[in-house]
């Protein structure tokens, strides 16, 4: 940074509008589509794991692993395959998101009280109906538990794609970085931390809207 | 609603065997057509297996269970269980249903149009003793102990069953509100003429609402009868000792006053501070009220009849003569 430069450049941010709402829409795409993919995934493993519990196991050591390659080094690894694409991108910040959204899915469904399972088999639910009309509705507070968590770090983790890139708010942290431009840099940051905000509180309303009864009185 | 007819239930040397355990082993009863039949028994001897074997949430390893002559081995387990009524101690109410919706479940399933289930829901929770417009639209958890309870047996009814199978219904409630409630189960019950199988550890719960009472040791039927024959003439140490030493005092509570033998009425001037009793009173209750009023004898009287005369010898008699020990 320049000496005598300030901290952000007011104008530079007026001028630049245009392409902070892009990058915005970017990050948004980016995330829901991370998220939506995930949780399709997840939820098909979930019910694998649920039906044959002895697949929890390798289900969640598989995940696990994933999660814990750090992402800079896997969108490396990804690249000689499918190139600096959106693709790349996806595969990566979705198996970020399946360990979470699986490990909550299942312990949402577990968690159903046993009486309540017997109940309805006892009056006479089929198993489908006992896992789509009592299960997985009971389940939908530990569930979007977890789907605030893969959201929140997707959308941190975006910014990292910058460098395949694509990258949402991460441009914006990149290019602040190549040009030594704080208003960038903090553009991009405080960009990507208000998004998440944003995102888990409308989450939080939406599961709200769908769970009426965890906050009757 | 016109009382129906609920179905007769038989089970023909119903056996379960898990591994080496015999959890029930050659169970043979009848319950009657809208009867209470309770089954009763230590902990462990086979009575929420016997039960659940009825609605076929377990298999039986051998035997025959018949509603109204028909095997139930033989139908698809499903639409058994929509027409089985089935109330656990624990309720297992969904707490993501209202109310209303929780009652409304077999009909649900039963695909009944939308116009008789409310109906019925409404007609049920009236039943319950609940105000249907304010209570419909609750959740379970803003519920307490005893009205979960009763919406779990009024959800077990709902789709007016021949059968209903309860697991210890009221155990998990306090006395006073458990009393409550199976007074109101009995009503209910007596309305709607289901015939019920009702597991209990309970003696005096299974007195007080059962029609036959069988008694279960170790996965055996030791004894099947009524209530008064039960207490006056337990078939063996077991069941003698499972109904209690005070059974003598239990069948009084059985009897009423009407129906014991009286002295002819004497004139109440000579009978100092005898209790006056009435007919529809249990000999229990005389006996109670003759004790704390320190008399021998106490005054029948319905309304302004005087009977006759009630003595503590008629009501020794009554406990030796069919109590042979
Ligand atoms: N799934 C099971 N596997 C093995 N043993 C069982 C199982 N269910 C019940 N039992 C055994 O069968 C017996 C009867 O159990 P149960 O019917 O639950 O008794 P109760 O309801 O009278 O207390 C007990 O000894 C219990 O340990
Ligand atoms: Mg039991």
């Amino acid at each position: 940074m320049t000496a005598g430069e300030p901290l952000i450049r007011w104008d530079w941010l007026a001028s630049h509008a245009g392409e902070i709402g892009q990058r915005v829409g970017q990050h948004l795409e980016l995330t829901v589509i991370a998220v939506a993919v995930g949780l399709i995934i997840s939820f098909g493993l979930s019910l694998l794991a649920l039906r044959i519990p002895r697949l929890y196991g390798p289900i969640t050591w598989t995940t696990g692993i994933l999660y814990t390659i750090p992402s800079l080094a896997l969108f490396a690894l990804l690249v000689p395959y499918t190139g600096l694409s959106l693709l790349t991108a996806e595969i990566g910040l979705v198996s970020y998101t399946l360990l979470i959204l699986i490990r909550n899915i299942v312990a949402g469904v577990r968690g159903v009280p046993e009486e309540v399972r017997e109940a309805a088999r006892g009056m006479g639910y089929t198993d489908r109906q006992i896992l789509w009309r009592v299960e997985l509705p009971l389940a939908l507070a530990v569930i979007f538990a977890g789907i605030r968590v893969a959201t929140i770090t997707t959308i941190g983790l975006v910014t990292v794609t910058a460098l395949i890139g694509e990258g949402g708010m991460g441009y914006f942290i990149t290019l602040g970085i190549q040009l030594f431009f704080s208003t960038a840099l903090i553009v991009g940051a405080l960009g990507s931390v208000l998004l998440a905000m944003l995102a888990d509180a409308s989450l939080v309303l939406v599961q709200r809207a769908l769970t009426p009864w965890t906050h009757a009185r | 609603m016109a009382a129906r007819r609920g179905a007769t239930v038989e089970l023909r040397e119903v056996t379960k065997r898990y591994g080496e355990t015999v959890a029930v082993d050659r169970l043979s009863f009848t319950a009657p057509a809208g009867r209470i039949c309770v089954l009763i028994g230590p902990s462990g001897c086979g009575k929420t297996t016997s039960l659940r074997m009825v609605n076929r949430l377990i298999e039986p390893t051998s035997g025959e269970i018949l509603i109204d002559g028909h095997n139930v081995l033989q139908e698809d387990p499903t639409e058994l269980r929509r027409r089985i009524g089935y109330a656990i101690q624990q309720v297992g109410l969904f707490p993501h249903r209202t109310i209303g919706q929780n009652v409304a479940t077999v009909p649900e399933l039963l695909g009944w149009p939308a116009a008789r289930i409310r109906a019925r829901v409404d007609e049920l929770l009236s039943l319950i003793g609940f105000e249907p417009a304010r209570m419909r639209d609750r959740y379970p958890a803003q519920l307490s102990g005893g009205e979960r309870q009763r919406v779990g047996v009024a959800r077990a009814m709902a789709a007016e069953p021949p059968v209903m199978l309860m697991d210890e219904p009221f155990a998990a409630v306090d006395p006073i509100v458990r009393e409550r409630l199976q007074n109101e189960f009995l009503q209910l019950q007596r309305a709607q003429g289901i015939t019920v199988i009702f597991v209990t550890h309970d003696i005096d719960e299974a007195i007080k609402l059962g029609d036959r009472i069988a008694i279960m040791r170790a996965g055996r039927l030791v004894q099947y009868a009524p209530p008064a024959e039960l207490l006056a003439h337990p078939a063996d140490d077991f069941v003698a000792r499972f109904v209690g030493s005070d059974r003598g005092l239990k069948r009084l509570a059985l009897l009423t006053v009407g129906g014991a033998e009286l002295d002819p009425p004497v004139d109440p001037s000579r009978l100092g501070g005898a209790p006056v009793l009435s007919p529809a009173m249990t000999l229990r209750d005389a006996l109670s009220q003759m004790l704390a009023s320190e008399a021998q004898v106490g005054m029948v009287r319905d309304g302004d009849n005087y009977l006759g005369v009630l003595t503590l010898s008629h009501i020794g008699r009554l406990l030796r003569s069919e109590q042979p020990t």
